[in-house]
C-alpha cells in the first residue's frame, strides 16, 4: 500500500516536473485547460476580465495574455485558507453584482471606462470585504504581471548574474 | 559469530571519525585525509552533490509555480517552522519530527540537516578575532580565560582563508586583524558617505569597513584546484552556488577530502553517541572507542570505531552527543564528571535593527548585486570599560539605491509605471550584532523521559536574554540613531526587534574551552580535557562569542586541532 502511494506521489511530481517549463515559456492561455477547476468556467472569465482590465493589452502584452488569471487562480487555490478562498469566489460575484446595479449588464460587456471606473470605485471603498478583494487581486495581478519572462526580460532588464557589483556610478 | 563481530569490527574501523559535514566538519575533514588519516564523516541528513543537488540554483523568478510562496499543503507539514519556506530553499527545511526540542523559552534553533549542513545557508560573513575577543573574558570577568590568544590562531586564519578564499581590504584596525584577503567587494556611495562621516565626527575611534566575506572575487590556482570559480554576484547563495562563488563544505573541503580517497562519507547516520572505554589508554584515563550511529533509513544501531573522533555536529547538538554519551566513569556525559557540560551557552544578539533615507548623491547609483555588505567593527569598551553594559556590538550596515515603480491607479498607466521603474532615494539600513555574555543558567540539557523517534533524548534548550543584552539593544539604537543622523540621513527608525535568542544562527558554548579542568571541558587543543581523543571544534567549544561571524574562528580552530591531533598521534599520545 505504501509503495503504491509513493508511486502516486512520484508520477505526480513527473507531472509537476513535466509542466514546470509550461510555466517558464507557455504564459498563454493554452495552458487553461490544463490546469485547474478551482473556478467555474464564468467565475474565471470574469477574473480574466478584471485582470486585463488592469494591465490590458495593448502594443505590450498585457496581463490575460501573458497567463496571469491563470497563475492568480493557482495562487488562491495553492497558497491560501479555506476561508479566503471563500471570500475570493464571493468576491467575484459581487463585481457581478456590482455592475448589474451599476450597468444592468455583466462585467464581461461592460466598456473599458466602466470597467476601470467599477474596479476604482471598490479600490476605495468603504467596504472592507470590496476593497480587500480588489487590492489582493490587484497585487497578484502585479506579482504575475512582473515576474513573468515577457516582462522581466524584455521590460525589467532582469540578469541572473550580473557579474558584477559597482558601488557608485553616474545615474 | 565471533568470527562476524571480528569482521564487522574491523569493516568499520578508521583512524578518524567525523561527527558533521557542516562548516567545521568539512574543515576536519580535509585537514585529516590530507594528513593521510582513513576518516569516515558522519552526517545525519541526506547527501547534497555540489551542483547536481542544488535543484533552484538555475531558476528564474517565472519558474517558481508559485514566485516562490509554499503551497499551505507542503507549509502545514513543517508546523510553525518558518525557516527556508520558500520554493527557493524549500529543499533546506526540516520536519518537526525530525528532532522535536523542548523549549523552556523561545529559542529560535535553525538546523541544516544535510551534506553541508549550514554551509550552504550561512552569511558568509568571514572576520577574524583579535586579542580584544580573547582577553575579554579575563579582563572583564566572566566566564573563564580563554586558553588561547591570537597568536595562536593567527596563522590557522591565514590558513583557512587562503584555501577558502576571503575578499576584503586591509583595513589594519587592530580589534579586527587583517587576514589573507582576495580583492574586495566596493562600498556604495552613501556607504562611503557614512564612512567619511563617522572618520570626521568620531575622531577615529569608529570605521566603516567592506565586510570581509568568503567570496572568491579573484581566483587563484587554489580556487581552481576545488573547481571553483569566480563569484558571479547572483545573490542566490542559499539555493546552492554551481559556480562554487562562496565557501561550502560540499564546494570547497569535502571534495577536496575525497579526492585523497581517505574519506568515507555516511549521510542518514543520526550519531548516537560516543562510546568511552575506561580501560583503554592505560593510566588515569580512558579513551573513546568509537561512536554509536542510528541509521536513519533502517533505525538499526551500528557502532564505528575510530582512534580519534571529531565533534562538529553544530553546537547545540554536539553538546547533546556528548550529554548522551554516558558511561560508568562519566554518569552525566563524555568528558563531563565537572557537571559544566551544556552551560553557558550563548549567541549573538542581532535584535537591534535601523533604517533611514538619504537624499543626497542623487547623480550617482549602485549597479549589479553586492553579496556582501558594510561593516562598522565593535567600537565599544574595547580599550577600557565605558559604558553601563559590558563587551559590544559590530554592525553591517547595508546601502544602496533601487528602482520602484507606483502601484497606483488602473489601465495603460498602471502598466507603464510598472514597465518603467524610476531610481528611488538611497535606502540605508543597519543591524547589531552583540556579544552575549555567557551565563551559567542560559544552558541545554537531555529530557530524562522524552526521547526522538531515532530513541534519542530530546534536547532541552533554557535560554533568555539578560539585562546586559537589553542594555545593549538600546544603546544600538541610540549611537545607530545618532550616527545616521550625524550623516545627514531623514526618516531614521531604530528598533529592538525583540527577536528570539538563537535568530542569529551562530548558538555557542557549553562544551567551553579553558585552562582548568575543573571550570572548563575542552583546553587549548580542543581536547576533552578527560578524553583526550575527542575533539570538539565547533561552535560549542566557544568560551565566549566576541562579535564578529564565527565560523571563520571555527573553521580555524578545526585546522589548528587536526594538526595536533595528527602529532599527538605520531608521538603515541592518542
Amino acid at each position: 500500500m505504501k509503495r503504491r502511494l509513493l508511486l502516486k506521489s512520484l508520477s505526480a511530481s513527473v507531472g509537476a516536473l513535466l509542466v514546470m517549463p509550461a510555466w517558464a515559456n507557455n504564459w498563454n492561455l493554452q495552458s487553461v485547460g490544463i490546469q485547474t477547476s478551482f473556478l467555474k468556467l464564468e467565475q474565471a472569465n470574469l477574473l480574466a476580465e478584471i485582470v486585463g482590465t488592469i494591465i490590458p493589452e495593448g502594443k505590450i502584452q498585457g496581463a490575460k495574455s501573458l497567463g496571469v488569471p491563470v497563475f492568480i487562480e493557482k495562487m488562491i487555490k495553492d497558497c491560501y485558507e479555506k476561508n479566503a478562498q471563500d471570500d475570493f469566489k464571493k468576491g467575484l460575484e459581487n463585481v457581478e453584482m456590482l455592475s448589474n446595479g451599476a450597468y444592468n449588464q455583466s462585467f464581461i460587456n461592460l466598456s473599458v471606462p466602466q470597467k476601470e471606473a467599477l474596479l476604482k470605485k471598490m479600490e476605495v471603498s468603504t467596504d472592507v470585504k470590496q476593497k480587500e478583494f480588489y487590492g489582493l487581486i490587484k497585487n497578484l495581478t502585479i506579482q504575475g504581471y512582473t515576474t513573468s519572462e515577457y516582462v522581466m526580460v524584455n521590460y525589467l532588464k532582469y540578469e541572473m548574474a550580473p557579474g558584477h557589483y559597482y558601488g557608485c556610478v553616474n545615474v | 559469530m565471533a568470527h562476524f563481530n571480528i569482521d564487522s569490527k574491523k569493516n568499520n574501523t578508521y583512524d578518524a571519525i567525523v561527527i558533521g559535514s557542516g562548516i567545521s566538519g568539512g574543515w576536519a575533514a580535509k585537514e585529516l585525509c590530507e594528513k593521510g588519516l582513513k576518516t569516515i564523516v558522519l552526517e545525519r541528513g541526506r547527501d547534497v552533490k555540489h551542483v547536481s543537488d542544488y535543484p533552484t540554483a538555475m531558476k528564474n523568478p517565472w519558474e517558481f509555480e508559485h514566485r516562490g510562496q509554499v503551497p499551505l499543503e507542503i507549509r502545514n507539514q513543517y508546523g510553525n517552522s518558518r525557516s527556508f519556506m520558500r520554493e527557493e530553499t524549500l529543499h533546506w527545511a526540516i520536519k518537526p519530527d525530525e528532532q522535536p526540542i523542548i523549549q523552556e523559552q523561545p529559542f529560535t534553533w535553525t538546523r541544516g540537516y544535510h551534506v553541508g549542513g549550514k554551509s550552504l545557508l550561512w552569511a558568509r560573513q568571514t572576520q577574524r578575532w583579535s586579542d580584544f575577543d580573547f582577553e575579554g573574558p579575563k579582563r572583564d570577568g566572566f566566564a573563564v580565560d580563554w586558553p588561547i590568544r591570537y597568536a595562536d590562531i593567527a596563522p590557522w586564519y591565514s590558513h583557512v582563508e587562503k584555501f577558502a578564499g576571503i575578499s576584503g581590504n586591509k583595513d589594519g584596525l587592530p580589534e579586527l586583524p587583517d587576514g589573507e584577503f582576495l580583492k574586495p567587494f566596493e562600498l556604495s556611495c552613501a556607504e562611503e558617505h557614512l564612512k567619511k562621516s563617522l572618520a570626521k565626527n568620531y575622531q577615529g575611534g569608529r570605521h566603516l569597513i567592506q565586510g570581509r566575506a568568503a567570496h572568491i572575487t579573484d581566483a587563484k590556482q587554489i580556487h581552481y584546484d576545488q573547481g571553483r570559480g569566480q563569484c558571479q554576484n547572483r545573490n542566490l547563495c542559499v539555493r546552492g552556488c554551481p559556480y562554487g562563488g562562496y565557501f561550502s563544505s560540499n564546494a570547497s573541503t569535502l571534495p577536496w577530502a575525497a579526492k585523497t580517497g581517505k574519506m568515507t562519507l555516511r549521510p542518514h547516520s543520526v550519531v548516537h553517541s560516543i562510546i568511552y572505554d575506561e580501560k583503554k589508554g592505560g593510566t588515569a584515563n580512558g579513551k573513546a572507542t568509537g561512536v554509536r550511529v542510528i541509521d536513519a533509513n533502517t533505525m538499526e544501531m551500528i557502532e564505528y570505531y575510530a582512534k580519534i573522533i571529531f565533534v562538529n555536529a553544530s553546537a547545540i547538538n554536539s553538546n547533546a552527543i556528548l550529554l548522551n554519551s554516558t558511561s560508568n566513569h562519566f554518569q552525566q556525559g563524555l568528558g563531563n564528571n565537572n557537571g559544566l557540560m551544556g552551560k553557558f551557552l550563548a549567541w549573538h544578539n542581532y535584535r537591534g535593527k535601523a533604517n533611514a533615507e538619504f537624499d543626497g548623491l542623487k547623480d550617482k547609483k549602485t549597479d549589479g548585486k553586492n553579496p556582501s555588505n558594510g561593516y562598522i567593527p565593535r567600537f565599544r569598551n574595547i580599550h577600557k570599560q565605558e559604558t553601563d553594559f559590558l563587551r559590544g556590538y559590530a554592525i553591517g550596515i547595508g546601502g544602496g539605491r533601487g528602482y520602484g515603480s507606483s502601484r497606483d491607479g488602473i489601465g495603460e498607466d498602471l502598466k507603464n509605471s510598472l514597465l518603467n521603474p524610476q531610481l528611488g532615494k538611497w535606502y540605508m539600513s543597519a543591524w547589531m550584532m552583540g556579544e552575549c555574555v555567557p551565563t551559567e543558567a542560559n544552558h541545554i540539557r537531555l529530557s530524562t523521559d522524552q526521547k526522538d523517534k531515532y530513541g534519542i533524548p530530546q534536547i532541552i534548550l533554557s535560554a533568555k536574554w539578560t539585562e546586559n543584552d537589553d542594555k545593549m539593544v538600546k544603546d544600538f539604537t541610540e549611537q545607530i540613531t545618532e550616527m545616521f543622523t550625524l550623516a545627514g540621513f531623514t526618516n531614521v527608525k531604530a528598533v529592538d526587534s525583540h527577536s528570539n535568542p538563537g535568530s542569529d544562527i551562530h548558538e555557542m558554548g557549553g562544551v567551553r574551552m579553558g585552562k582548568d579542568p575543573k571550570t572548563s571541558l575542552l583546553n587549548e587543543w580542543n581536547q576533552l580535557h578527560e578524553c583526550k581523543n575527542v575533539f570538539v571544534t565547533d561552535g560549542a567549544s566557544m568560551t565566549s562569542t566576541g562579535t564578529q561571524n564565527p565560523s571563520l574562528t571555527y573553521m580555524a580552530l578545526t585546522a589548528r586541532a587536526v594538526d595536533y591531533a595528527v602529532k599527538e598521534i605520531k608521538k603515541g599520545h592518542l
